[in-house]
């Protein structure tokens, strides 16, 4: 892999790594991202792992530029988010299931998207076929389940054919036959050398998915690891997880007895 | 290749902008509500004595144009709030993360959208009144009046600046109902406020909105004191390109 820091950051990049150098963010007194520093390699799944309100969310929208960070930076192969020349090519992000008007079509919101980034027309009618939705494209996506918006959410990522792919929550709401195809789409992203960050609060879900994980807890980096090397020593990857989150953990129920 | 630029976002826009019902809904609404106030305007007149002159007929068959302002000014703020409103903005800052290309190429789109609607309707509000007075002993204004012509143009023009300030005001406030009534408010409360000048009120008021429109845009000529139809259109242009450069400054410095 050749170093970005020389390169020209007006070039495209063949560089697939996201960089995460001492991100934080802060809103109001509260550090929801705290010093993160992190680099998610190409070729593997990389899970990012945390508790509700961990940071997870508020990381990937700093990545994207959606947020600003108080401190650090997000590097796309060495490039900011912002200066990249082709983002969605560069770029799939799903970020939430809900990010389309729901009076527009599937497929409208997907063409418009390509348009935005030069994308042909059959490249929109391709990833509606991947996902499952050519049947239902020209409905409004306000009449979509909450599987459909999912699916829908990851055709956008799909849309540019990227190198890195960074998908917040995917398997929510959807069907176990839906949490499969997620899965083993990641899995052949992630093989045809593809970067792909995944975020999770579910474990059992990451234990299956990833091979990397990114752990953090309060905004803060927690581990960085293999899937294999945090269950050593512990029963199981939920048993490991839970005492090395168990001091960050924001909102916890005791037992009813 | 330097990466996407202005073209595709602005095909971005346009594909976003007819992809929903609510745009088809205000254009066609904006169109008929013109034609009907011509219209019943035209009606009106046809048995008033003494008979109605040309520049009665026109201004008046013009004045849909204050409702029209506020549908055509509403649909520049659903460019922008109804991305926020939807989570569609994040979306759209994705895929073009210069967020001031993204407020330029709304701007643009709606702002031809919003002419283009805004000249259907201008004529669309003059054909009504002319084809509501045939027959009778009123004198028919004609396109090739320069007066008429420059009216109906005029007025299409000042209808696209509305748009525009929608969209600049829509990107400040982010929020479909709080935007639409504070463009309501822009449109209103100082034509009211110009009363509170008394003697001087003709010099403020030259410079408010709804007063031009009425007063001096959509005329077959202005009232004294006003400014010519084409520099109110100016003016109305200028607030526009104000409206849409806070946007922008907002847009650019907020998280989304």
């Amino acid at each position: 892999m050749v170093s970005a820091f020389w390169r020209p950051t007006a070039l495209p990049s063949v560089d697939d790594m996201i960089e995460l150098r001492e991100l934080t963010k802060r809103y109001g007194g509260r550090v929801a991202v705290d010093g993160l520093t992190v680099r998610v390699r190409p070729g593997v799944v990389t899970g990012f792992l945390g508790p509700n309100g961990s940071g997870k969310s508020t990381t990937m929208r700093m990545i994207l530029g959606l947020d600003a960070p108080d401190h650090g930076e997000a590097l796309i192969g060495g490039v900011r988010y912002a200066d990249l020349t082709w983002p969605l090519r560069t770029v799939g992000a799903l970020l939430d299931a809900g990010a389309f008007h729901p009076g527009r079509s599937g497929r409208a919101h997907l063409t418009a998207l390509a348009a935005s980034n030069d994308i042909p027309g059959s490249r929109v009618e391709r990833v509606l076929r991947v996902v499952g939705l050519s049947d239902v494209a020209a409905r409004r996506t306000g009449t979509y389940s909450l599987g459909m918006r999912q699916r829908l959410g990851v055709a956008v990522a799909l849309l540019g054919d990227p190198g890195v792919l960074m998908l917040d929550e995917p398997v929510n709401g959807l069907d176990p036959e839906g949490i499969r195809w997620i899965r083993d789409l990641l899995r052949g992203l992630a093989a045809e050398g593809r970067t792909v960050f995944v975020s999770s609060h579910l474990i059992a879900e990451m234990a299956q998915t990833a091979d990397r994980l990114v752990v953090v807890g309060q905004g803060r980096l927690l581990a960085e690891t293999t899937v294999t090397a945090l269950t050593a020593g512990h029963d199981d990857l939920e048993d490991a997880f839970l005492r090395l989150t168990s001091q960050t953990t924001d909102y916890r129920g005791t037992d009813v007895s | 290749m330097s990466g996407y630029g202005f073209r595709h976002v602005a095909r971005m826009e346009w594909i976003k902008l007819r992809s929903v019902r609510s745009t088809w809904w205000l254009a066609a609404v904006t169109v008929l509500a013109m034609a009907a106030t011509g219209a019943g305007v035209g009606i009106g007149y046809r048995s008033h004595t003494p008979v109605a002159t040309v520049a009665q007929i026109l201004n008046n068959s013009l004045s849909g144009a204050i409702l029209a302002q506020l549908l055509l000014g509403a649909l520049g703020v659903l460019t922008v709030t109804g991305e926020y409103g939807t989570g569609q903005i994040r979306s759209t800052l994705a895929a073009v993360p210069r967020r001031r290309t993204v407020l330029a190429a709304k701007a643009a789109v709606a702002g031809g959208a919003a002419l283009a609607v805004g000249l259907a309707a201008s004529f669309a509000g003059y054909l009504g009144g002319q084809l509501a007075i045939r027959g009778t002993a009123i004198p028919a204004a004609s396109l090739g009046d320069p007066d008429v012509l420059r009216a109906v143009l005029l007025t299409g023009g000042y209808l696209a600046a509305t748009a525009l300030i929608g969209v600049g005001v829509g990107a400040v406030l982010r929020h479909s109902g709080a935007a639409i009534g504070f463009l309501f408010a822009l449109v209103f409360v100082p034509s009211f406020a110009v009363g509170l000048f008394g003697e001087s009120g003709i010099a403020v008021g030259r410079f408010v909105p709804l007063l031009m429109l009425l007063n001096s845009v959509a005329v077959t000529s202005p009232t004294p004191g006003l400014f010519a139809g084409w520099v109110s259109v100016l003016l109305m242009g200028g607030y526009a390109v104000a409206a849409v450069v806070c946007g922008g400054v907002v847009l650019h410095r907020r998280d989304s």
